[in-house]
């Protein structure tokens, strides 16, 4: 049995600088996502071929990112190119790490774990974004999702009442209330374990600073919520202006 | 000889946040090698007359003797740097990182408890201070997400100050007692400023990328 490849969120651009590297899990398996000194992402499975340490640990130098065990360099295609115990080594062609397809949309970097491209592209990418944060949650995204669904987010551009939600794919959820609108990847973690990838459908000119603040507030309480196990308190309860502010 | 002696255990993370402020500050000053693990000389009589609590870093400035990392940070900063960025005097900025200090003492400990157990103890780290050193982790991660939507770089004000290196080692030892980075991004990019600062210094746990 074979799913559907789809795009998977593992971080939002803004907190993987150039030459950065981290660890991200999808379903239990670990993910390496880095950027090369050129402003490329990657998204690789997270093991040294060496002695499967985890890459995630290691560092980036120009267009490499080397294991911080014994200093394997893997070039932007996964081959490795040095070993430095061996210096005049020719590495072999073999020697090379899983690399997986990443691109990134809408702030968000976006990886398959696999070499495969979906057919479907990612939905509702608009032009206009402002970072918002990534999210951990220790709840499984089912019960996330059913807490947003009848949540109720507090407007930013203006205090209107209603709030939509809507899941544009599997991995791709979104929250409107009047001209505001939340897009979020989702990250299944493991199964007690979400991550949201947050950003503001709308122009920064509009949205930093203040509005940020206001949702990266709202979704502090909405994880508190969730994780006390009572995610109607976070639906129903409206946001004081103090914890707005 | 120098004018500074640091009692100093490598491993001990404490006397790191010490070591860390003498290099940075460019000082000169020498360690005493303090054998605490396994020999527990920070309990013995010669160290008892200098820290009756028998902890470390203990730390002399020619006829000053201090202890405790806190008062150590404090009195480095207040005594040497002429600047005054690692402890500002702005009534305001001296609260907030009063505050942190606080909470790198108090609401980290959990995290230095736990890096001991994985360290030197036998049966593995207890859960809840696994947990509660997560806890500290978030509230430190919600609050530099919150400095970026304001361009803030550093937990206080516009430079590094005794805050960010005080709550650096914990979040950056992290590993040694099983929790990951994967879930602390705005923590993730802070460390790697601190680490790109002027004479930062790093210990075992805290790898030199080379
Ligand atoms: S495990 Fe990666 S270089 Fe040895």
């Amino acid at each position: 049995m074979t799913a559907p490849t789809v795009w998977i969120p593992v971080a939002l651009s803004s907190e993987i600088e150039a030459g950065a590297s981290a660890g991200a899990v999808v379903d239990g398996k670990e993910v390496v996502v880095w950027r090369d000194t050129s402003g490329k992402a990657h998204a690789w499975e997270d093991r040294c071929p060496h002695r499967g340490m985890r890459m995630s640990f290691g560092f980036v130098r120009g267009d490499h990112i080397a294991c911080l065990y014994h200093g394997w360099q893997y070039d932007t295609a996964g081959q490795c190119q040095y070993i430095p115990a061996h210096p005049d080594l020719d590495v072999p062609q073999t020697i090379k790490v899983m690399t997986y397809a990443t691109k990134e949309a809408n702030g968000v970097i976006w990886s398959t774990l696999s070499e495969e491209v979906p057919d479907e592209a990612i939905p509702g990418e608009t032009d206009q974004v402002t970072a918002l944060r990534s999210l951990y949650i220790d709840c499984p995204a089912a019960f996330v999702r059913e807490a947003l669904e009848t949540a109720s987010l507090p407007g930013f551009s203006a205090s209107e009442e209603g709030t939509d939600f809507a899941a544009l794919s599997d991995t791709v959820w979104t929250l409107t209330t009047g001209e505001d609108r939340l897009f979020i990847g989702v990250q299944r973690v493991n199964p007690s374990q979400t991550a949201l990838h947050v950003m503001i459908a709308g122009p920064q000119a509009t949205y930093a600073g203040a509005g940020q603040a206001h949702f990266s507030t709202w979704l502090e309480t909405l994880r508190r919520s969730l994780e006390d196990g009572a995610p109607e308190k976070a639906a129903s309860a409206p946001m004081t202006t103090a914890e707005v502010a | 000889m120098a004018a500074i002696t640091l009692y100093d255990y490598e491993l001990d993370e404490h006397c790191y946040r010490v070591r860390l402020l003498l290099t940075m500050l460019g000082l000169e000053w020498a360690p005493h090698a303090i054998d605490m693990v396994p020999g527990e000389e920070e309990k013995q009589p010669p160290m008892l007359a200098l820290n009756p609590l028998g902890r470390l870093p203990v730390m002399r400035d020619g006829d000053l003797v201090l202890h405790g990392t806190e008062a150590l940070l404090a009195y480095l900063a207040r005594a040497y740097d002429g600047a005054n960025t690692w402890l500002p005097k702005d009534a305001a900025d001296f609260g907030r990182v009063m505050m942190w200090l606080n909470f790198s003492t108090l609401d980290l400990q959990p995290a230095s408890q736990a890096r001991v157990q994985a360290l030197f103890g036998t049966t593995g780290v207890d859960a809840p201070l696994k947990e509660a050193s997560r806890n500290a982790f978030r509230i430190m991660d919600d609050h530099m997400t919150k400095r970026g939507y304001e361009h803030g770089e550093w937990f206080v004000g516009e430079h590094v100050t005794l805050a960010d290196l005080a709550l650096f080692p914990s979040f950056a030892l992290s590993r040694d007692f099983g929790i990951d980075h994967d879930e602390f991004p705005a923590l993730r990019r802070w460390i790697r400023r601190f680490r790109n600062l002027e004479n930062f210094t790093t210990m075992p746990g805290i790898p030199d990328y080379h």
